[in-house]
C-alpha cells in the first residue's frame, strides 16, 4: 500500500518512535523509507553572513550525527534508510519535501511545543496532518 | 573612578544573554544585542545608573567591531558571480544605493528640517542593503546556490560599497591628508593581496596568531590615517577585504579564527552600544516621521531596483522578491547612523529614529518577501536528491 514513506526526525523521543514504526512499516510494505532532518533555529534577520555560515554548519554536524545513528539503527534492522537535511520551517519543509517527493505516507512523532504554545499555535504534527498531500501518520 | 571590571561584566552578561536568547528563538544575536541595549541603556537612564552608557574603551572595541565587520563584509565578495552577471549586478546595486540615498537626503533636509550633514547621514543610513539579512533568508531557501541569489548578493555587495563610499568620502577633508590616504591606502592596496599571502604562508597557523595581528595591523593604520583626513576607517577595511577575498576562501581556519575574537569580544560592544544609544521617549515621540522615513526607504527602493529587475527581464515574481531584498538593511545602516552620532552630525533623537527604521528595514521587508514573493525555484528540497 505505501511505496514511499517519509519520516519527520530531529532525534527526539517521539522521532525514534516514529523511526521505529517507520521501519516497521517500510518492512510490512516493501516501501522506500527516507528521513527528513529539518534544520529550525538558523539566525534570521542576521547581522553578519558569518553568523549564518557557522550556524548552518554547527547545526549540519548536529543534524548529520542524528541522521547517521538513525541510518545505522534502520540498517541493523535490515531497512536502507534515505536521509535528507534541509534549514526552514519545520512543518512547511515537511510538507514540500511530501509533495515534491510524492511520497504516499508522512510519519511525525507526537512531541513538540508545549502544551500553552501548543494551544495558541499547534504542534508541527498537527500542522503537517492538515496541510500534507498525502497521508500522516502521528506516532504517540 | 569607574569601575572597569564591573562595567566589562555587565556588557558581557548582556552579551552572554543575547548569546543564549538568539540560539533559542532563531534570531540573529546582532539584533538581540541591539534590542537588550536599548532596553538596558533606557532602564540605566530612568534608573540614574551609567554602567550601560559606553565610554573610552567600550567606544574603542565598538569602533574596532565596525571596522572588523566591514573587513569581513568586504571578503564576501564572490569575483566570479560578480563577473558572470556584471551589467544587472552593477545597474541594480549602484540605483539600490543611489536612490534611497538621495530621496532619504532629501526628505530628511528638506521636509523634516534636519542639517545639511544630518539628512546626509540620513541618507546613507537609508541606503544600505543587508548582505547578511538576506543572504540568512536565502540560505533557509537554498536560493544562494542559484543565478538569482548569486546576483542578489552580488548587487547588495556594490550597494554596500556605494555606502561605504559615501561614509567616507563625504565628510572628508579634501586636504593634502586625504591626498596621503589615498595614495597609502591605494598602495597598500596594491601590494597587500601578495603580502597577506606571504604571511599566510610563512607564519600562519602559530598560535601567537601573526597573521591574525598582520590583519589587524593593516585595519588600524589604514583607519587612522582615514581618520586623520576626516573619513571614514570602515572605508578601507572594505576595500581591504576585498581585495584578500580570494585568500580567504581557502583559509577556513583563519576564517574562524578571526570570526572567534569578532562575535565573542568585538561585535557585542558595538551592537549593545549601538542599542544603548536608542531614546525610547525620542522614538515614541517620532512615530510619525519613523514611518516616513521607513515609507521614503521601502518607496525608492522600488523606484531605483525593480525596474531595472524588469529591464534585465527578471520574471515578475522575482522582480519584487529582488527589490524587497534590496530594502532590507542592519549592520551597515548601523554603523553608518552610530558614525553620524559619533561625530556629532545627528544628535541621540534623530540616531534613534534612524537606527529603529533600519531594523525595520531588517524585518519588515524579509517577511513580505518570504511570505508572498518566494521565487519558484527556491524552497525545493531538490527533486534530484528525492530521487524522482
Amino acid at each position: 500500500m505505501f511505496r514511499k514513506i517519509l519520516l519527520a526526525y530531529d532525534g527526539s523521543e517521539g522521532a525514534n518512535r516514529a523511526l521505529e514504526v517507520g521501519i516497521g512499516l517500510a518492512k510490512i510494505h516493501g516501501a522506500e523509507l527516507w528521513a527528513l532532518a529539518v534544520q529550525e533555529n538558523l539566525p534570521r534577520f542576521s547581522g553578519t553572513i558569518d553568523e549564518v555560515q557557522e550556524e548552518k554548519q554547527f547545526a549540519n554536524e548536529q543534524y548529520g550525527k542524528l541522521l547517521e545513528a538513525a541510518k545505522v539503527k534502520a540498517k541493523e534492522a535490515g531497512i536502507e534508510l534515505k536521509t535528507l537535511m534541509q534549514p526552514g520551517h519545520p512543518a512547511q519543509t515537511i510538507i514540500t519535501a511530501a509533495k515534491e517527493g510524492k511520497f504516499d505516507l508522512v510519519l511525525v512523532g507526537h512531541t513538540g511545543l508545549s502544551g500553552v504554545w501548543a494551544a495558541f499555535l499547534g504542534t508541527t504534527a498537527e500542522k503537517v496532518s492538515r496541510h500534507a498531500p498525502c497521508s500522516v501518520l502521528i506516532v504517540r | 573612578m569607574e569601575q572597569v571590571w564591573y562595567t566589562a561584566a555587565a556588557w558581557m552578561g548582556l552579551a552572554l544573554l543575547a548569546s543564549l536568547i538568539s540560539i533559542r528563538i532563531g534570531i540573529s544575536v546582532a539584533l538581540v544585542e541591539i534590542f537588550l541595549g536599548l532596553v538596558a541603556g533606557n532602564l540605566g537612564t530612568y534608573f540614574g545608573s551609567a554602567l550601560f552608557q559606553p565610554n573610552a574603551w567600550i567606544n574603542f572595541l565598538a569602533g574596532f567591531a565596525s571596522v572588523v565587520l566591514t573587513f569581513l563584509a568586504g571578503a564576501e565578495i564572490e569575483p566570479e558571480a560578480f563577473r558572470r552577471q556584471l551589467k544587472p549586478t552593477l545597474a541594480i546595486g549602484i540605483l539600490s544605493f543611489l536612490l534611497p540615498f538621495l530621496g532619504a537626503w532629501a526628505y530628511a533636509h528638506w521636509v523634516s528640517g534636519w542639517t545639511w550633514q544630518a539628512s546626509q547621514i540620513a541618507g546613507i543610513a537609508l541606503s544600505t542593503t543587508s548582505m547578511a539579512v538576506v543572504y540568512a533568508v536565502m540560505v533557509e531557501t537554498g536560493l544562494n546556490e542559484t543565478e538569482l541569489g548569486k546576483l542578489i548578493l552580488a548587487a547588495c555587495f556594490i550597494t554596500d560599497l556605494g555606502t561605504v563610499l559615501a561614509l567616507g568620502l563625504i565628510f572628508a577633508n579634501y586636504d593634502y591628508w586625504l591626498l596621503i590616504f589615498t595614495l597609502v591606502t591605494g598602495v597598500v592596496l596594491w601590494r597587500v593581496p601578495a603580502a597577506t599571502r606571504w604571511m599566510l604562508a610563512r607564519w600562519g597557523g602559530r598560535v601567537s596568531e601573526p597573521e591574525i595581528k598582520f590583519i589587524f595591523l593593516i585595519l588600524c593604520a589604514l583607519g587612522g590615517l582615514a581618520v586623520t583626513a576626516r573619513s571614514e576607517a570602515v572605508l578601507p577595511a572594505y576595500l581591504f577585504g576585498m581585495v584578500v577575498a580570494g585568500l580567504f576562501v581557502h583559509n577556513k581556519v583563519l576564517i574562524f579564527r578571526m570570526r572567534s575574537i569578532t562575535f565573542a569580544l568585538l561585535t557585542p560592544f558595538f551592537f549593545i552600544k549601538a542599542g544603548t544609544l536608542i531614546s525610547l521617549p525620542a522614538l515614541l515621540a517620532s512615530l510619525g516621521l519613523l514611518v516616513a522615513l521607513f515609507g521614503v526607504k521601502m518607496i525608492t527602493k522600488l523606484i531605483g531596483v525593480w525596474p531595472m529587475c524588469r529591464i534585465f527581464k527578471m520574471p515578475l515574481r522575482e522582480s519584487n522578491y529582488t527589490t524587497l531584498m534590496m530594502a532590507t538593511g542592519l549592520t551597515f545602516g548601523s554603523i553608518s547612523a552610530l558614525f553620524g552620532y559619533n561625530y556629532g552630525y545627528i544628535n541621540q533623537d534623530q540616531y534613534s529614529i534612524l537606527v529603529t527604521v533600519v531594523i525595520a528595514s531588517a524585518v519588515i521587508p524579509t517577511i513580505i518577501a518570504q511570505v508572498f514573493f518566494q521565487p519558484r525555484e527556491a524552497g525545493s528540497v531538490g527533486e534530484a536528491e528525492l530521487g524522482n
